[in-house]
This record gives structure tokens, C-alpha cells and sequence, in this order.
């Protein structure tokens, strides 16, 4: 890192960002392209029995089902999705697709649609979902085939659990266990009694998230084109690569025959990762025979994709002196109508859950339910938000218990260099101390504790996963980053281009970063789990060398092996682990239950920091995004119908709750660099519950809203006389 | 579809008599919403955008403020924050000011939302709404002006043009509980204002119009806080709450017995 990068302020005055000049993929116009809309179910279950399209203007085509039966299924890790569903299996399921040379034309034609259904039972909560009772939402599980299902599949046939992720340390293995635990199993139960046997004090609660919303400013926009018998798509996507591989597969096309170009995205935080529009946007454009545009309404990107709900239990035992001995969790991932990437998300909760903290033993039994809701995919902080706050709150209940400080009891059971995770990895470049000593600090810890809580996390980043860069020596003396790393806000480009710069020695003037082009740039995973930057500079470093040693272009390759036994939880969760702490400061409202948030602080491991106002922007937005999370971010079901699909009735926080954030990045000279897009997410809910129950309350429920603090009361309030 | 941009008063009411069924667009910010939900389609439409006249204001005698005048003029004029600081303040604290720089007083009363802070404060205020359609014009107090959700008393041919606030006597006070972000609309609001023998209690966004209970409000001690309570306690009990993604019946209830106890504590200094 040279001082010059360091001093960099934050985007110029002329980034095209700035200054309404960047073409983001709703900017992207193809001459002669028709135009889609989706006709989607109005019920979360059954089975289409007819399709009225009377009503049509004849210049425009119409798509159903029956068209598109000989298309296979697709799923990134399990192939459950059709192009279009003749059986609905959420209420926004598209249904029909409908193309015209116009916007207006495309929407009158779908308005003037009408389906008519045999409506079945639905099932919308995770845990029932897991009953024996509850409808099948799938009646049979496969496994997808490509590089995004990265460990095995462990689908519970006969019920809604297309993936279960079990974590058991070695002297809890061997026992004798039911395949689905569908109650919470007692303290004495056969298989957990060893385990918390050393435990003066045993712990237990149930915690849950709600489904949220992305909101990303710009929503899903996919041009899609046929050109001499090849497919290609320009889309807003995370996962150019991944996206190239399932089109593919559902064209029976050579992955070398798709062409993925991913423009900057006005957002994404997870909601463009994985097939989305981009099937169906395909799909029209081979029978049109034009190119086809895509872009939907902010009410259909509420039900593209949403954050898992979740129910997650868990028990924690400890002996007298605040040693911790066991933790159990069972936890019940609602994925929705399609699993998308929730067995992934199911297998990250599972881990995050046991949080970094030494163990004797630890038992986690992760579920991925299917339920009649929209899809629930990636989402910034990845499942580790969900079970943080679980483990987190919990924490506090047994230092409550203990009559131990929680941030001494935290202290006292951090995971150092050297020690065992319950994975069985070995501990690295450990900073949990550090960070929770300056979060305790921030809110002044020893000086009262009433109102203030701390909270600190462990997340993964994807592993294995692979990042490759190429970097072309232009005639003109500059240099060419060709890289699958797409823009979503983040600062991807200006991150690329500073390292370039770095480990090539020139000025940042001379770097070009074009936008991701499957048929340009080498394979890259994707853009998620915060690994881009710390994978990037490793690749860019091993370009920079191959271009000193072969001339004109350099190739860089980096692998990360690892991954996860499904059913021991051994392995390597995350060969780089985020690390991060959060802590609160709050006022409640003993009569109305308002949390005023006097103060909320997040502190996040970064290692060495390549753009350090684009790292702030991270970790500040971390926690704007959080703190919606945690006081009144909810997507909220009546039967499976959204009732809040826009911004009024979905609210995000704004520039006025953000008012007493403050944060740090928590740095090592000459350390690795590290990811740090979602650090701060997990840590937020939690620091606030803590501070919450502090004063008297026992929130286990995401958001926490007024009422509910109210409801969580412990000691009921004297009225007064 | 047509839209229409007049420029006179005149011409609005000529073209509303012509077309009743068309709609008026004030600053457009809750036509957008309602819009974009598919709950409002309409092929006529009359904008107020070019109409000068309805972006009058005055603070000589009563508080005058033209239809077209915005919520963010109404909040940060000097005059009105000086002389009507309950009302400046209601209107301050409405969603954000990229909404407040476009949203008008005639838009907020004509669209008679439930959950918009300004008509509680007006009702309070005893401010009246000037009507006019070409059969002349009236006056309507805003306290008869809203009838329910979404509905007012004006018929089909008239708009509001003008919005007058007698000046007040006494303190006033506008409390607005927001359960969600701090652009949201307000779960609970109170305006409370003082005046000459009394004080006027306004609950909104608890039910489909703004509650105003004048023989509670005349129990009222000042500064008795017995009396204050059993007032808030009467306006919990009297109060039909709605359930919406801000807070349940309940919750309102509850709240709203905490906060008009509040408000009328604030008056009573």
C-alpha cells in the first residue's frame, strides 16, 4: 500500500456515478427490442386451470407453460424452477409471459390475462413447513449440477426440507438421531445429556427474523438477445459466471455460447445473484426472434428474491465460572417457493450460530424449508445476521444468569490464534478481542451499563471458491483489468483499479476496468460473501508477476479450497474469516416502547484497507441497512399475499435514523486485505437487543418494534396511581 | 387521457364544472403513490402546477396560505414558525423534505389520508378551508372538510383554493409517534392547542378522520394532572383505532392515552 492510495479521497467529482453519467443495466437499450411482462399468480398454491387471452392484441406473444415445457428445470442449487409455472407455488409466481413492441402495449396485454386456478393448501411459516402435517411444497428434491451447489445436498425426501446442514463436534457424533427433529428436543434427550453434563447453568430461547427486502434503488433489468445461434444477455447479476453456466445448461448450449455482460448495478445486496429474469427474458427473445427487455416494478422486486425467515432455537451451557461447555441449535430456514441458494445460506446460519466462542460441544441442526412464500436467496450478512441474533441475545441471558459482565463473559470464551472452531479448523488471524474491547469502549461500558449492549460476530467468506483476473497491456501504455467482479455500488472498478495500480507499479490513470463480460474476462465464483476484494488483490498480484514474466497479458488464479461435511460440520467453514463487533446505546419508552438509539457503533476487521472512503461507505451502509433490520424492517404475509410491496408501506431507514452511527475500520498494517462489505450487518440486531434487554425487556423477535418491546416487557410497569 | 394546465382559478373551476369526474393534481405526491398501486386511474386531469394565485400566502392577519402553497414554505417561513409553531411544526414533520418541497396544504386536506400529520394541527387550529367552484364559494371548517378515509365534504366541481389559521391565543403542541422509519407517517399524532377557556385536543392517524372530542376537552384543569389523565383516558376509550403495518387497534389505544396525556402536560406550561 503506498501513501498516495491511502491519502485518495473518496469518488470524484467527475465519476460518472456522481454526476448521472454511469449506464446501469435499466440504461441499456437494444435497438429493435420488444418488450416482457409477467403475468404472475394471485394465489400461493395450485395448479392453473385456465388462461383467457381473448383479450390480446394479435401483435403480441404470448407465452405459456404448455410453450415452454421442454425446458428443463434450473435451480443454482437445486434445479426446482420452471421458466413459467403451471404450477404456482407462491403468489407472484409468473404464470405467463407476454411480449410486445412496446412497454404500454406489453402491460395492457398482461393486464387484460385472466387465469383461473384450483387453489391448494399453502404453508408460509418455516417451522410448521417442518411438520409432518404441512403440504409438500416439492415432491421430489435434485440436486443441481453446477458450480454454485458446492457441497452436498442433503434433501429430507417426504417433507419440505430440500437441505439439512448438521454440525456435530466428535463426542456427539454416532448417536442414534432422528433425520428431522420436529420438536425441540428436552435437556435430557439421549444425545445432548453428555454434552451440556458439565453445564451448571443451561440457557434456551427461540429467536426469530422475519422475511425482508433487498430495496435496491435500480430493480432487475435483463436485456436478452439471440446473434448467430449464441444467447446474449446483459443483466445486472452478482454471479455473471454462475449465470452463464445455468442458461446453458437450460439451452443445452456450450457455457462458451452465453455471453453474460453485467453492467454497474444501482444496488444489489444479494437480490441479483442466480437466475432471475434472465430465463424468461431469454426464453421470450428465442421466440420472438428480437431482442427482448426486461424490467419490472418495484412491487414485483418485493417477491423476486427476499432474506430468509427464520426460527432458530438454541441452548447454551456454562459452568459456574462462565466457562462455556455446549451449544445446541436447531434452526428453520423458510426458502420459500424455490430453494435458490437457501441450503447455502442454511449451511452459513448453522455455522455463524455457534459464533466466536470456544466449545466443548456443539450441536446444530440447520434446516432449509420450503414454504409457499417468493423465494428467499442471498442477502447482505447471509444467514449470519439470523443466528447471531440468536446467539448474541442469548449470550446476554446467560451472563444475566452468571451475574458475569456479557463483555466479560464474551472475553473469557473468544476463539484466539490456534484454537479449534467446532468445524475443526484451526483459528488464524484473530482480532475478536481487539474489536469487542472497542465496542465496549465506544459506549463507555464502564461507566454504567443501563441502555447499552455489545454484540460480536463471526462470518464466512465462500469457500472454496476461485478468482481469476487477466490484465492486458494496452498499445497505448495502459493496462486492462479483465475481471468477472461486478459493480454493484460497491466501488468494484475503483478497488480493482487501485490494486492494479499497486502491483504493477503504475499510476491509477493508467488502469481500465471495463464492466464483467463472460466473454472477455477468465472465471471468477462470484461477487458475494464479501470475498471480491480480499480474492482480487491475491489474483491481481499473480497477474501482475505473469504479465513481468510473458509480456502482454497476464493471468492471475487464485483457489481457496474447503468446504463443509453436511453431516459432521467438518472441514473449512471459511478460509478468511469477517470478523466484527457492534455495540448500542439506547433509551426506551417504558409507555409506548419507542427505542431511541442514542448511539450505535460498529467496529470491523478490515486488514489493510485499499479505498478507504469506499470501505467506510461499506461499513456505514452495513449498518443503516441493519438497524432497518432490527427496528421495522419486515415483509409482511396475510396467506401468502404480500401486503407491503411498496415503500410506503415498506419502510427502509433513512437518512434521519442513521444520525448517531458511528463506526471504525479496525486495521493491520501489511495484513491481508480483507472483505468487509457485510460485517457490520450480524452484529447490529443484537448490540440493540442486548441494549434493549438491559432495561427490562426480552426481545427474541426481529424487528423490534414499539409494540413488541412493549409485549417483552419482563417486569410488568406499575401503573400509576 | 388529457391533462390540463390551467393558469387562473378561474379556468380551473370552468374546466372542474366541465369535467367533474377529472382529477386535480396539487404537488402529486400522494397521487403518485396511489397511482403507481393501480388504486387511481383517471382520463381527465386538471393540474394546479401553473396557477399562480394558489401559491399566495399571507401572515398579516390570519394565517393565509393558498392551495398550492407547500408544506416546507409553511415550515420554514418565519412569520408562521413565530406566530404559528404548532403548525410549523406539523407540517416540518411530515416524510422528508425532497416531500415537503412538493406536497401542498390544499393536496393534503383534498386527499383526506388518515395517516398525514397536517389536518390534526388544522382541525385544532379551527383553520377553515376556502371552496370555490363556479357557483361561488364557501367556507368550510377543516374539522368538517374530512368526513372519512379518503373522503371530504367538497363536491365534484369544487377544489379547495384557500386554507386560512386564525392566529393563536394560547401554546400549542403537535406530538407524532412514528413506529417505523423517521420518514414515516405518524402511527399516532396529537395536536393540542390552547386557546381562550380551553384547550382543543385533536387525535390523528388512528382512525379514518381526525378526532376532535369537545366535551372531554372540557373536562380539562390545566395543569391538573388527574383531570389530564381521565381526558387522555376518555380519548383512548372514545377513539375507534384501526390495525395497519404501524400498529395494532391495541397499541393505539394504548398509546394514544399516553400520548394526549403528554401533549396536554406540554400546554399546560
Amino acid at each position: 500500500m503506498t501513501a498516495d492510495m491511502r491519502r485518495s479521497p473518496g469518488p470524484s467529482p467527475a465519476d460518472p456515478r456522481v454526476v448521472g453519467g454511469l449506464d446501469y443495466s435499466i440504461d441499456h437499450h437494444v435497438p429493435g427490442a420488444w418488450h416482457l411482462r409477467l403475468v404472475r399468480s394471485d394465489v400461493a398454491a395450485g395448479r392453473v386451470v385456465d388462461i383467457d387471452t381473448t383479450g390480446v392484441e394479435s401483435d403480441v406473444t404470448i407465452i405459456t407453460p404448455a410453450d415452454v415445457a421442454a425446458y428443463g428445470t434450473f435451480g443454482c442449487q437445486i434445479a426446482d424452477q420452471r421458466v413459467l409455472a403451471a404450477e404456482p407455488k407462491f403468489a407472484g409466481d409468473p404464470v405467463v409471459a407476454v411480449v410486445a413492441p412496446t412497454p404500454e402495449a406489453a402491460r395492457e396485454a398482461a393486464a387484460s390475462i385472466q387465469l383461473d386456478y384450483d387453489e391448494a393448501h399453502g404453508v408460509f411459516n418455516e417451522f410448521e413447513a417442518a411438520t409432518a402435517s404441512a403440504p409438500l411444497v416439492h415432491t421430489s428434491h435434485a440436486s443441481a449440477s453446477g458450480d454454485a451447489a458446492y457441497f452436498a445436498m442433503r434433501p429430507l425426501d417426504g417433507t419440505n426440507v430440500c437441505h439439512r446442514f448438521r454440525i456435530r463436534t466428535p463426542e456427539l457424533r454416532g448417536y442414534d438421531e432422528p433425520e428431522l427433529i420436529r420438536e425441540l428436543p428436552p435437556l435430557d434427550d439421549a444425545t445432548m445429556s453428555d454434552a451440556f453434563a458439565g453445564s451448571d447453568i443451561v440457557v434456551e430461547e427461540t429467536f426469530r427474523t422475519p422475511a425482508a427486502a433487498h430495496v435496491p434503488m435500480e430493480p432487475h433489468a435483463t436485456t436478452a438477445q439471440w446473434v448467430d445461434g449464441r444467447l446474449e444477455v446483459i443483466t445486472g447479476t452478482q454471479t455473471p459466471f454462475n449465470l452463464r453456466q445455468d442458461l446453458a445448461a437450460l439451452f443445452g448450449l456450450d457455457p462458451a455460447d452465453v455471453r453474460v455482460v453485467a453492467p454497474a448495478m444501482g444496488g444489489s445486496f444479494g437480490a441479483k445473484t442466480f437466475m432471475r429474469t434472465e430465463a424468461i427474458t431469454a426464453v421470450a427473445a428465442a421466440f420472438t426472434g428480437k431482442p427482448v427487455r426486461c424490467v419490472l416494478d418495484r412491487d414485483e422486486v418485493f417477491s423476486e428474491v427476499t432474506r430468509h425467515a427464520s426460527t432458530v432455537w438454541m441452548r447454551m451451557g456454562a459452568t459456574r465460572e462462565g466457562r462455556f461447555v455446549a451449544k445446541q441449535m436447531v434452526a428453520y430456514v423458510n426458502t420459500g417457493a424455490y430453494a435458490d441458494c437457501g441450503p447455502g445460506v442454511a449451511q452459513k446460519l448453522g455455522y455463524a450460530g455457534v459464533g466466536p466462542y470456544r466449545f466443548d460441544h456443539v450441536a446444530v441442526d440447520s434446516y432449509c424449508t420450503y414454504t409457499n412464500l417468493p423465494p428467499a436467496g442471498a442477502f447482505r450478512g447471509y444467514g449470519a445476521m439470523q443466528s447471531a441474533w440468536a446467539s448474541e441475545r442469548l449470550v446476554d441471558m446467560l451472563a444475566g444468569e452468571l451475574h458475569i459482565d456479557p463483555v466479560e463473559l464474551r472475553r473469557m470464551n473468544l476463539l484466539r490464534d490456534g484454537d479449534a472452531f467446532c468445524t475443526g479448523e484451526i483459528m488464524h488471524d484473530t482480532h475478536f478481542e481487539e474489536l469487542l474491547d472497542d465496542a465496549a469502549k465506544a459506549v463507555a461500558w464502564n461507566d454504567g451499563r443501563d441502555g447499552k449492549g455489545v454484540a460480536i460476530i463471526l462470518k464466512g467468506m465462500q469457500t472454496p471458491s476461485r478468482a481469476e483476473v487477466a490484465i492486458h497491456a494496452l498499445p497505448d501504455g495502459r493496462f486492462e483489468v479483465r475481471s468477472a467482479t461486478a459493480d454493484m455500488g460497491q466501488g468494484a472498478p475503483e478497488a480493482l483499479t487501485r490494486m492494479a495500480a499497486d502491483v504493477l507499479g503504475v499510476p491509477p490513470e493508467h488502469i481500465v476496468v471495463p464492466p464483467p463480460d463472460t466473454d472477455l474476462a477468465p472465471y471468477d465464483t462470484r461477487t458475494t460473501s464479501s470475498r471480491s476484494t480480499h480474492m482480487m488483490s491475491r489474483a491481481l498480484a499473480a497477474a501482475a508477476d505473469d504479465l513481468r514474466a510473458n509480456g502482454t497479458v497476464g493471468h492471475g488464479r487464485i483457489v481457496n479450497d474447503g468446504g463443509l461435511d453436511p453431516d459432521t460440520g467438518t472441514g473449512v467453514a471459511s478460509s478468511h474469516w469477517h470478523q466484527g463487533a457492534a455495540a448500542a446505546h439506547v433509551d426506551v419508552d417504558d409507555e409506548t416502547g419507542i427505542i431511541d438509539v442514542r448511539s450505535l457503533y460498529a467496529t470491523s476487521y478490515a486488514g489493510r484497507v485499499v479505498h478507504r472512503a469506499a470501505a467506510e461507505l461499506q461499513n456505514e451502509g452495513s449498518m443503516i441497512m441493519s438497524l432497518g433490520t432490527a427496528l421495522f424492517e419486515e415483509l409482511t404475509y396475510v396467506d401468502g399475499q404480500l401486503v407491503n410491496p411498496n415503500l410506503s408501506e415498506y419502510n427502509i431507514a433513512s437518512a434521519l435514523d442513521g444520525a448517531t452511527i458511528h463506526h471504525r475500520l479496525l486495521e493491520t498494517p501489511g495484513a491481508e486485505v480483507h472483505g468487509l462489505g457485510e460485517t457490520a450487518v450480524p452484529p447490529v440486531p443484537p448490540a440493540l437487543g442486548n441494549a434493549v434487554a438491559s432495561l427490562g425487556y426480552h426481545p427474541c423477535r426481529l424487528p423490534m418494534t414499539p409494540e413488541r418491546v412493549l409485549a417483552s416487557r419482563v417486569h410488568p410497569r406499575q401503573e400509576a396511581p | 387521457m388529457s391533462w390540463h394546465m390551467p393558469t387562473t382559478v378561474d379556468e380551473v373551476l370552468r374546466l372542474k364544472a366541465s369535467k367533474p369526474d377529472a382529477t386535480v393534481v396539487a404537488g402529486g405526491t400522494f397521487l403518485g403513490l396511489v397511482i403507481r398501486q393501480g388504486l387511481l386511474d383517471s382520463d381527465e386531469w386538471i393540474s394546479l402546477q401553473n396557477v399562480d394565485e394558489l401559491r399566495a400566502f399571507g401572515t398579516a392577519g390570519d394565517l393565509s396560505a393558498g392551495a398550492m402553497v407547500t408544506h416546507r414554505r409553511i415550515e420554514t417561513e418565519p412569520a408562521v414558525r413565530r406566530d404559528w409553531p404548532g403548525v410549523a411544526e406539523a407540517f416540518g414533520v411530515v416524510a422528508s423534505p425532497r416531500v415537503r418541497n412538493v406536497a401542498t396544504i390544499g393536496g393534503v386536506l383534498a386527499d383526506a389520508d388518515y395517516a398525514s400529520d397536517p389536518p390534526a394541527m388544522l382541525v385544532a387550529s379551527r383553520a377553515v378551508a376556502e371552496v370555490a367552484s363556479v357557483r361561488g364559494m364557501r367556507r368550510v371548517p377543516i374539522e368538517e372538510l374530512i368526513v372519512g378515509h379518503y373522503e371530504t365534504e367538497l363536491d365534484d366541481d369544487e377544489i379547495i383554493t384557500r386554507v386560512l389559521v386564525p392566529r393563536p391565543t394560547g401554546s400549542a403542541a403537535y406530538r407524532k409517534l412514528r413506529t417505523r422509519s423517521r420518514e414515516d407517517r405518524p402511527a399516532v399524532s396529537v395536536a393540542a392547542v390552547r386557546e381562550t377557556g380551553g384547550v382543543r385536543v385533536v387525535v390523528g392517524a388512528v382512525s379514518d378522520r381526525p378526532r376532535h372530542y369537545p366535551d372531554i376537552c372540557a373536562e380539562w384543569r390545566p395543569g391538573d394532572e388527574q383531570s389530564t389523565r381521565e381526558v387522555a383516558a376518555a380519548y383512548a376509550d372514545r377513539i375507534p383505532c384501526l390495525d395497519d403495518g404501524r400498529g395494532s387497534a391495541e397499541y393505539r389505544r394504548q398509546v394514544v392515552s399516553v400520548e394526549v396525556r403528554r401533549a396536554l402536560m406540554q400546554v399546560s406550561r
